[in-house]
């Protein structure tokens, strides 16, 4: 089997949907880490000098751009399975089991990465684009003349009631498409084994289903709430 | 348990031919026995359609005994009804109570087409069992058995996904019609035994490419076709399947 064939298999095409999702946990854990700065009381030298640095490494930036393929990727390949499957059942049943035989969790994928898309593009927008292409204001810190985008993200969600709702939604949109997609893609790398199903679940569940999301949701929220 | 009997409503899925619309017909019976199967419940019905001069429903058996895989119905939304680990000639209609309606449709997969009222065509099966569910067998004399050494556990293993009867319960379970269970059962007999070596790499190529073709869906881990297929595959056999496609995948040089 050719490789254009093995990834256009369905089994192939969810190994490229496992691996970029995989790809992007590893990201919002040390996204939320960077972005709990935003927390401190300096008025903003630790997050705007991480930001600087995150910004002008080159190591880190050709990564960025690969969060940015794999969300393509994902998107697009998600996309292209979600229509297949429902094509597969043309005529729909009367009755259906509801959670019967699947968690409701596993059924909402398609949506909850809906939601996620919709999230992401604002969010790039305002705070990528603008920090990258963008006119925000500079600032001296710690000694040095760097992008204040401290101040943006604090303007952003105490100016703007509907954006802190929205990244609380996109954060619910999160937690719900982790908590089945993350262990779904071991299963779907063929990675399930007595010995580590239940730390997969669990890691799935509540550390990148609920732990995370809480701690990215609590960001603008307390930014708004401070003010 | 205590006998008793009951007075049902169905509501069964009619449909004249594969290119036909199709509707649901209601029905009221009465006096079933709560010790009959839920196939007998539907002898009783026909027997009483044909005595009307009407067309008795058409729904597929054979063994009854929940081995041969043919009693497809979707019953109340699960496929085989209500029971776990169990086809619907096994189940009996003391999973219902006086009252019921109970709503009877055929599976639901456009790789299974209905025939007529209740039954579909599982061809697709064969099709895929055709693309790689065999062994290359020595002509000559017959081995000794046990000639071969087999672990225990793996033996046990590779006996509990050859129980799989072909039923399709779980594509008519799987929201995306997915046939991973299946195929997944079917690879794995036969990759875990020594005799299945041979064509390991060719065997779950073709097979998924052969699922693929017949228009399957994918899997999305949901999990509804181990809660629903009566000899109880385990998920395990999916995993399996995707690391033995991904090992043949990277590997098998044609
Ligand atoms: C761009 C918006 C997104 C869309 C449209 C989307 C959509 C999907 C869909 C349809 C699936 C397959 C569903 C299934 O297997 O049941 C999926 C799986 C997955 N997604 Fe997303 N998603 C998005 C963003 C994300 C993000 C931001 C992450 C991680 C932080 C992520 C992580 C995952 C994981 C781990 C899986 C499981 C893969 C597997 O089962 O093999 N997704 N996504
Ligand atoms: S895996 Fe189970 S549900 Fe699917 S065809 Fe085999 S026996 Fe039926
Ligand atoms: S009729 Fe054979 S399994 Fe039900």
């Amino acid at each position: 089997m050719k490789w254009s064939q093995f990834f256009n298999t369905s089994i192939g095409k969810k190994l490229l949907v496992g691996a970029t999702g995989l790809f992007l946990c590893s990201f919002v854990i040390v996204h939320l880490v960077g972005n709990l700065q935003l927390l401190l009381n300096d008025n903003g030298e630790a997050f705007n000098t991480y930001a600087d640095f995150m910004a002008h490494n080159e190591l880190i930036q050709l990564v960025a751009w690969g969060l940015k393929v794999a969300v393509i990727i994902h998107f697009w390949v998600a996309l292209q399975l979600t229509f297949s499957n429902r094509k597969a059942r043309p005529v729909k049943y009367a009755v259906n089991p509801g959670n019967q035989t699947s968690s409701w969790f596993s059924r909402q994928m398609a949506i909850m990465g809906s939601i996620l898309l919709v999230f992401l593009l604002i969010h790039l927008k305002d705070f990528w684009w603008a920090m990258h292409y963008g006119d925000l204001p500079k600032g001296n810190f710690g000694g040095k003349e760097m992008t204040d985008l401290y101040s943006t993200v604090y303007t952003a969600f105490t100016t703007q009631l509907w954006l802190v709702f929205l990244y609380v939604i996109g954060m619910i949109g999160l937690s719900f498409h982790l908590i089945h997609g993350f262990k779904s893609a071991f299963q779907t790398f063929g990675l399930n084994h007595v010995k580590y199903n239940g730390l997969i679940n669990f890691l799935g569940v509540w550390v990148w289903g609920i732990l995370i999301p809480i701690g990215f949701a609590l960001i603008p929220v307390i930014i708004y709430l401070k003010h | 348990m205590v006998h008793y009997n009951m007075n049902l409503t169905l509501k069964v899925w009619r449909q004249k031919n594969a290119e036909a619309k199709g509707n649901f017909e209601n029905y009221q019976v009465s006096e079933i026995s709560s010790e009959m199967s839920f196939l007998e419940m539907f002898d009783v019905l026909n027997e009483r359609l044909i005595n009307e001069g009407k067309e008795p429903i058409a729904f597929d058996h054979d063994c009854r005994e929940g081995i041969c895989g043919m009693c497809s119905m979707h019953i109340n939304g699960r496929a085989h009804g209500p029971w776990e680990g169990t086809t619907t000639c096994q189940l009996h209609m003391r999973a219902f109570k006086d009252g019921d309606t109970i709503t009877v449709e055929p599976w639901r997969a456009g790789a299974f087409p209905v025939i007529k009222d209740l039954t579909v065509h599982r061809a697709a099966f064969d099709r895929i069992m055709e693309a790689g569910g065999f062994v290359s067998v020595n002509t000559g004399n017959a081995q000794d058995a046990n000639n071969i050494p087999v672990a225990k556990d793996i033996a046990d293993e590779a006996f509990a996904a050859a129980a799989c009867i072909g039923c399709g319960a779980c594509v008519a379970a799987c929201k995306n019609s997915s046939a991973m269970l299946f195929v997944s059962a079917k690879v794995s007999q036969l990759a875990l035994l020594p005799q299945g070596q041979p064509e390991k790499k060719s065997r779950v190529l073709n097979m998924l490419a052969q699922m693929d073709k017949e228009g399957f869906g994918s899997c999305t881990n949901t999990g509804a076709c181990e809660a629903e297929c009566p000899k109880e595959i385990s998920l395990t056999n999916i995993a399996r399947l995707n690391r033995e496609f991904i090992s043949a995948g990277f590997t098998y040089e044609k």
